[in-house]
């Protein structure tokens, strides 16, 4: 038997000889593994990026309003939001067979209102939402309190202030807890600090994200109902208690609103379930184009070991022939090559590795991506390009392996 | 050693058929010394390739010490090559930009001996054929006599039964194909069985033997009387 170690010295041996030849194939292994890597990391990152940024809306998140698009004449004469709060009480009621986690009604001033602390000015959202509101878009505290039934119950100025809105009423290390500020009209009390949130990646690629989630304020739905003078919910935001159900408990919810108001309205429904669904398939199309396009370079590079390896046997017939009259057996002859195939594609999966982690650096400095390496792709780069090696490899090596020893010995 | 009854060799090219070797029989004691002689064409270069295993015989039968080696496998005649013959080409054959005692060492390599132990054999070979000094040394480095050496040390590396040169001083010129053959004279005096290809009559000269060649047949065998 020969030693493993044997075999391999051999194969780094004659790869030693040919270092330009050597060099180039490795390169282009590398080239290829390392544009696998490039494109797992970076669709790794752009998914991980889209999805914590959905997920500033809650991924359970479900939203139903009134179909406005439907103009009918009929229709046109219908007024109001087609919900209520008398609506909200029968929902809250009907949570666990609606299959709702969390519920909110939202009701919105839409004059672009703006909050002011003495001589200071800033653009706000003003949100009326109920408690559970920042469990169902994941916000964060900063600092403070929640709102609190109480505060719903009795129609309290009491507000969540995210930190833009913050950072332009007050100066830095001033506590805005407790304090006062304007907004439109009224004061409103600061009772908590809201965490910021990025959607920075969302609103880049389009309108989705276009609502900026650091500039709101969020006030009992209940206080901003007492402000504008009316009863109306501009819209319900829920989180669904099942995912998979998201669109059945909208269904429901819409039912539920339209026979409580007789049929006169209908009702639109959205959940982040469906947007998920379609990111999703876009970003793994996304995903696929550029797979299959680093798997030809790969390919690429396997037909740049198949093209060596054949130069390499015929450059080495005579060596061949020779091996064999001092007792290689055929199986020695194609391990050799084998060998050597496999070295080069699994030094190029290194280099590869190597190469695509710095591009993947660049491209996390240059544009924001959280880098994700995983530890499956960098194991199944390295597998992979040693299977191209193996692969590329065979044919050539099986050539040489049958060469008969006196042909091969007669060779120039 | 070496005994050879009723050889038949043909090949095969398209629908041509070229008889090479025609009903040899031959035998080699152990230790003889063999020079085949024969014009291009007479099959000496085929008749050396069955002895050393690297031909295979269509009929007849070839026995190398007692071991009926015609039917034999390729592994069988890359096992027999390996331990119990030797190759001497006339071209060298020495493994390009490898040095002087790894070439050396590899017919041991496919023995399956320790890297340690084919390091030190393979010096100890190169010492014994004059080329201690020479040993990191690759073959571009080296003259064409002492890349024969090289060879002829590679070829005794696994103690083989029998030494099998085909036209070892064809690329010499005169005085160092003499001093090789200096060398196979010293194999022969220690008792090794070589046999030899050659075209030329000084070179056959030194052999104890003489076995001639014409289409696939022998037509003279004759063993010198002792000088």
């Amino acid at each position: 038997m020969i030693a493993l170690t044997d075999r391999f010295g051999q194969a780094v041996a004659a790869l030693r000889d040919n270092r330009l030849r050597t060099a180039l194939s490795v390169l282009g292994i590398a080239i290829g593994i390392a544009a696998v890597m490039i494109v797992s990391t970076i669709s790794r990152g752009g998914n991980h990026l889209v999805f914590s940024e959905l997920q500033t809306f809650g991924l359970n998140s479900a939203w139903i309003y009134r179909d406005w698009d439907n103009d009918s004449p009929l229709e046109r004469r219908r007024e109001g939001s087609g919900i209520d709060s008398r609506d909200i009480a029968a929902l809250q009621a009907a949570r666990g067979e609606l299959g709702i986690r969390h519920l909110s009604p939202i009701v919105q001033d839409y004059g672009e209102p703006s909050a002011r602390r003495g001589g200071r000015f800033a653009n706000v959202q003003l949100i009326g939402a109920s408690v559970a509101y920042p469990d169902i878009v994941n916000d964060t505290l900063l600092g403070g309190r929640r709102l609190m039934h109480h505060d719903v119950a009795q129609r309290l100025p009491a507000a969540l202030v995210a930190p833009e809105v913050i950072a332009k009423l007050f100066d830095d290390g001033e506590d805005p807890l407790g304090r006062t500020i304007e907004v439109g009209e009224r004061r409103v009390r600061i009772v908590g600090l809201l965490a910021g949130k990025s959607r920075d990646f969302l609103s880049s690629i389009g309108s989705a994200g276009g609502q900026n989630a650091n500039d709101r304020i969020v006030v009992p739905w209940t206080w901003l109902q007492r402000v504008r003078g009316d009863r109306a919910v501009d819209h319900l935001h829920i989180a669904v208690e099942d995912f998979d159900r998201a669109g059945q408990t909208a269904d429901g919810i819409a039912q539920l609103l339209a026979r409580r108001h007789d049929g006169l309205f209908n009702y639109t429904r959205e959940t982040m379930a469906t947007y998920i669904a379609t990111t999703d398939s876009i970003l793994s199309g996304v995903a696929i184009v550029g797979t299959i396009a680093a798997s030809v370079s790969l390919l690429v590079g396997g037909m740049g070991i198949m093209n060596m390896m054949g130069i390499a046997v015929l450059e080495r017939t005579r060596e061949i022939g020779l091996r064999r009259a001092v007792g290689a057996r055929r199986r020695d002859i194609l391990w050799q090559f084998l060998i050597e195939a496999a070295l080069i594609s699994l030094v190029g999966g290194l280099l590869g590795l190597a190469i695509g982690a710095v591009i993947s650096l660049i491209v996390v400095w240059l544009t924001g991506f959280p880098l994700l390496p995983s530890v499956p792709i960098i194991v199944g780069a390295l597998l992979v390009s040693v299977l191209v090696g193996v692969l590329s490899g065979l044919l050539p090596a099986r050539r040489a392996a049958k060469l008969e020893p006196v042909i091969a010995l007669r060779a120039d | 050693m070496i005994a050879l009854r009723g050889v038949t060799k043909t090949y095969r090219s398209g629908q041509l058929v070229v008889p090479v070797l025609h009903g040899i029989e031959l035998a080699v004691a152990a230790g003889e010394f063999v020079a085949i002689m024969g014009a291009s064409g007479s099959g000496k270069s085929t008749l050396l390739n069955v002895i050393g295993c690297l031909d295979t015989i269509d009929a007849g039968e070839y026995a190398l010490d007692g071991e009926n080696v015609s039917v034999l496998d390729d592994d069988g005649l890359a096992r027999v090559r390996g331990a119990r013959i030797g190759f001497v080409f006339q071209g060298f054959n020495l493994i390009a930009r490898t040095s002087a005692v790894r070439n050396v060492a590899l017919p041991m390599l496919y023995a399956g001996i320790g890297a340690e132990a084919r390091r030190t054999r393979a010096l100890d070979m190169l010492e014994r054929v004059g080329l201690a000094d020479r040993a990191e040394h690759v073959p571009t480095e080296l003259s064409g006599g002492q890349q024969q050496r090289v060879a002829i040390a590679r070829a005794l590396v696994n103690d083989p039964d029998v030494i099998v040169a085909d036209e070892p001083t064809g690329s010499l010129d005169s005085a160092t194909g003499h001093e090789i053959m200096n060398v196979f004279d010293q194999l022969h005096a220690a008792g090794r069985t070589v046999v030899m290809v050659t075209h030329e009559d000084d070179i056959a000269a030194r052999a104890a033997r003489i076995v001639r060649l014409q289409d696939g047949r022998i037509v003279d065998d004759r063993t010198a009387s002792v000088a």
